[in-house]
């Protein structure tokens, strides 16, 4: 706008505010587009609150009670560490990758954010999150109190890019009464096997005339997920090692077949409901809402599940081809934290940090929303704490932890994109548009050019 | 652009200028005055276009020719991302859900919307009132809001089914959630906001004179010649102008898409809209550079588009005189 100012006295003028304009415009967006070189490396000290007052961006995402318990913990840091200002900022999931993407492309990522195995190295192999390694070294993030079984699954190499928050296990969610009142005895958890599931939650269905239904479509919520806990008992996985993909496309045709009996027999519902439950987010689910006896959950939603069913739920585990209770299960990093590159003072992120994670304060306000609590001692410690679908978490992961595998490597770049793929072909898949082989064939390729 | 015509009087030309103020100001001051006062009343705007739209612009069209991630920089790649457009299923996908749309639903939102005007233009009593009870639909129909509620109306359990049902049909599909019928919901949608067109129809119906009628109706003509012969022709640029301008937002539709599916463009791509798919590359998957590059093919297709129109338009659009 200054632009205006200076030209009144001279004759085009507006020529020269368009070429001015155009010029300063160009200058804008180039310096946005390379506004995110260097990074990486960790940073050379920063500001922190000796330097004065520090304010940092914080951003999750989450359901209301998260966004409450946050403010919280927001709130106490601040009121214990004068001159340190934090700025909440949060949304939904979807939309949080988004926003991410945006602000970081513009240099004003988020100084401590949550993140999602999907996509720490999205974000870390374009250098935008920080190496955490000399702030565990120092001691500024301790580690040593963390769940072993997690505390590595932030390494990139020899870097460690984010921290576990917690930890969860994807299982199965039922509804005891559900079955009872349909007649149908509830499966042995330890001896299921997917045939089984898918017969039981048939008659289930057909017991309750279609009311209720035995079960949810596997490939739309968490389908990835669900995948890949399949394909682990197989032997496989998602993705390996080294990030290439590490299942058959035989894996995936059986798999898919389970769903389309599923779906032919009228243990899960018709497409369509499929579809809209699956829009409807966690307070739709079947589940939660009287309509469907078993889901497939992580460990840290039963509590908003319960909510919404207003009656008692369980966790059950994987079925399994044998029956014999070897599932694919595994123990994951409920979500992380990371520190943006663009940090301006990532010492005082490291603090908070490492408060979050191992003050017994922090634990007891935000409890095991972000999963059970990755610090094993003040899991420990909060367990009796926690409401009835919490302890039941608890108990749970802690019944099955023996029989678990080892939590998959960070997934490549793209891998955030697996899911919408899966979905997809298993809407096509549900809605007759294509065949099992077929869509098999086209999610590997789909996947591939993903990643690639 | 509606508000440019003048709906509510057919004495004034509204090229005319309103009567008084400016025309007694001596030559003079005018010039020096009158020649800059323009120009800074429209500099609010030109800054806007300049550096919140012509920017981006430019930007874009640079980004198109590059692998750029939004996180990482733009890598140059020449033509790469073009290329690999007509590779990819889910773009033709996109294609082809939006020419469905486009070519469905802007004649029939336009027919609709000339079918009321006339309606309307017949002097009823609280016209005025009418006329904004019909335009509702268009300034709220492009809503966050009013997405969702569709999708809360069409649902499998929803208002329409509900009816269904009590009046007989034992199974209404669910119609946002069955690739069959989303997308012809999301036209039924494009097609009630009909308030625009409608508008601009009403405006040009009173602009032809009486006399045509009457003499139409001395020689003969019933109601169904009357329209053919003397309504049609007359409306002709009215109707030019409505199909363009329609077509152009109609290729642009994102925000019904993007709700009602829950950003995926599902049921199974059924409403992938071709700038939802964009939107999806460019802000979902860290693909800014083909992100682009499909912005400037869309603008390729609305911009021939246009021009096509332009060219026929020479057949069938009469401006009198």
């Amino acid at each position: 706008m200054h632009t205006i100012r200076t030209q009144r006295a001279r004759a085009p003028w507006p020529t020269r505010l368009g070429v001015a304009g155009g010029v300063l415009g160009l200058l804008l967006t180039t310096a946005a587009c390379g506004g995110d070189d260097g990074g990486g490396a960790a940073a050379d000290g920063g500001t922190t609150r000796e330097d004065g007052p520090v304010s940092m961006r914080f951003s999750w995402w989450g359901s209301d009670t998260r966004h409450a318990a946050t403010q919280e913990l927001i709130d106490l840091y601040e009121s214990q560490n004068e001159g340190v200002t934090i700025e909440g900022d949060f949304t939904g999931f979807a939309d949080y990758w988004d926003r991410l993407a945006t602000s970081t492309a513009g240099g004003q990522a988020p100084c401590l954010m949550q993140q999602d195995t999907r996509y720490v190295r999205e974000y870390a192999d374009r250098n935008a999150l920080l190496d955490l390694t000399p702030y565990i070294e120092d001691g500024t993030i301790d580690t040593s109190d963390l769940d072993e079984n997690v505390a590595e699954t932030g390494a990139v190499e020899d870097a460690t890019y984010a921290i576990p928050t917690g930890v969860n296990a994807f299982s199965v969610v039922i509804d005891p009464q559900a079955y009872e009142a349909a007649g149908v005895p509830v499966p042995d958890g330890s001896s299921w096997t997917w045939d089984e599931m898918v017969e039981t939650a048939a008659q289930v269905t057909q017991a309750s005339g279609g009311q209720v239904y035995g079960m949810q479509a596997m490939g739309l919520n968490g389908g990835d997920t669900n995948f890949e806990v399949y394909a682990r008992e197989q032997g496989e996985a998602l993705f390996d090692e080294n990030g290439e993909i590490g299942f058959t496309q035989d894996t995936l045709v059986d798999w898919w077949n389970i769903e389309k009996e599923a779906s032919e027999t009228g243990a899960e519902p018709p497409p369509s409901t499929t579809v809209e439950v699956f829009n409807g987010g966690v307070d739709q689910a079947l589940v939660a809402t009287g309509r469907g006896a078993s889901g497939f959950w992580w460990t840290n939603e039963l509590p908003a599940l319960t909510a919404g069913a207003g009656r008692d739920l369980q966790f059950l585990q994987f079925p399994s081809a044998e029956g014999n209770g070897e599932t694919g299960m595994y123990l994951k990093p409920a979500m992380f934290w990371a520190i943006s590159s663009d940090c301006e003072s990532p010492q005082e992120a490291a603090m908070f940090l490492d408060w979050l994670i191992n003050s017994e304060e922090a634990v007891e306000i935000i409890k095991a929303d972000r999963g059970l609590p990755v610090n094993t001692e003040l899991r420990d410690q909060i367990a009796p704490t926690l409401d009835d679908a919490g302890q039941a978490a608890v108990a749970f992961v802690e019944e099955i932890t023996p029989d678990l595998q080892e939590p998959p490597a960070l997934p490549p770049q793209g891998a955030g994109e697996v899911q919408a793929i899966l979905q997809r072909y298993t809407e096509q898949i549900l809605f007759d548009q294509i065949s099992v082989e077929d869509a098999a064939e086209q999610f590997m390729t789909e996947v591939e050019s993903a990643i690639a | 652009m509606s508000s440019t015509l003048d709906v509510s009087s057919r004495e004034r030309p509204h090229d005319e200028a309103p009567p008084g103020r400016g025309h007694d100001a001596p030559r003079a001051t005018r010039k020096k005055s009158g020649r800059l006062a323009p120009y800074l009343f429209l500099a609010p705007w030109f800054a806007g276009l300049l550096f919140i739209t012509a920017g981006p612009i430019a930007a874009s069209a640079y980004l198109s020719f590059t692998d750029y991630s939004l996180i990482g920089s733009p890598e140059w790649i020449g033509l790469d991302n073009f290329e690999r457009m007509f590779n990819d299923p889910r773009f033709y996908q996109s294609l082809k859900v939006t020419f469905i749309y486009v070519v469905v639903s802007v004649p029939l939102q336009l027919a609709f919307a000339l079918f009321l005007a006339m309606v309307l233009d017949r002097g009823l009593k609280g016209l005025a009132l009418y006329r904004s009870v019909y335009y509702l639909p268009s300034l709220i129909g492009g809503s966050v809001a009013i997405a969702i509620l569709w999708r809360q109306i069409f649902g499998s359990d929803g208002l329409l089914n509900q009816v269904l049902r009590f009046i007989g049909f034992e199974n209404p599909p669910g119609w946002v959630s069955n690739p069959d019928y989303a997308l012809g919901t999301l036209i039924v949608l494009n097609v009630w906001t009909f308030g625009a067109p409608m508008v601009i129809f009403l405006a040009g119906l009173r602009q032809i004179p009486t006399m045509y009628y009457e003499a139409a109706s001395l020689d003969g003509a019933g109601k169904a010649r009357q329209f053919f012969q003397v309504t049609l022709p007359l409306l002709s640029p009215i109707i030019f102008f409505n199909l363009v301008l329609q077509t152009i937002n109609a290729f642009q539709t994102f925000t019904q898409a993007f709700i009602v599916s829950g950003g995926t463009g599902g049921p199974a791509d059924s409403t992938l809209f071709y700038t939802l798919y964009l939107y999806q590359r460019g802000f979902g998957n860290f693909d800014m550079g083909y992100a682009s590059a499909l912005a400037w093919f869309l603008l390729l297709i609305v911009g021939g588009l246009t021009a096509i129109n332009f060219l026929a338009s020479k057949y069938w659009v009469f401006y009198g005189d």
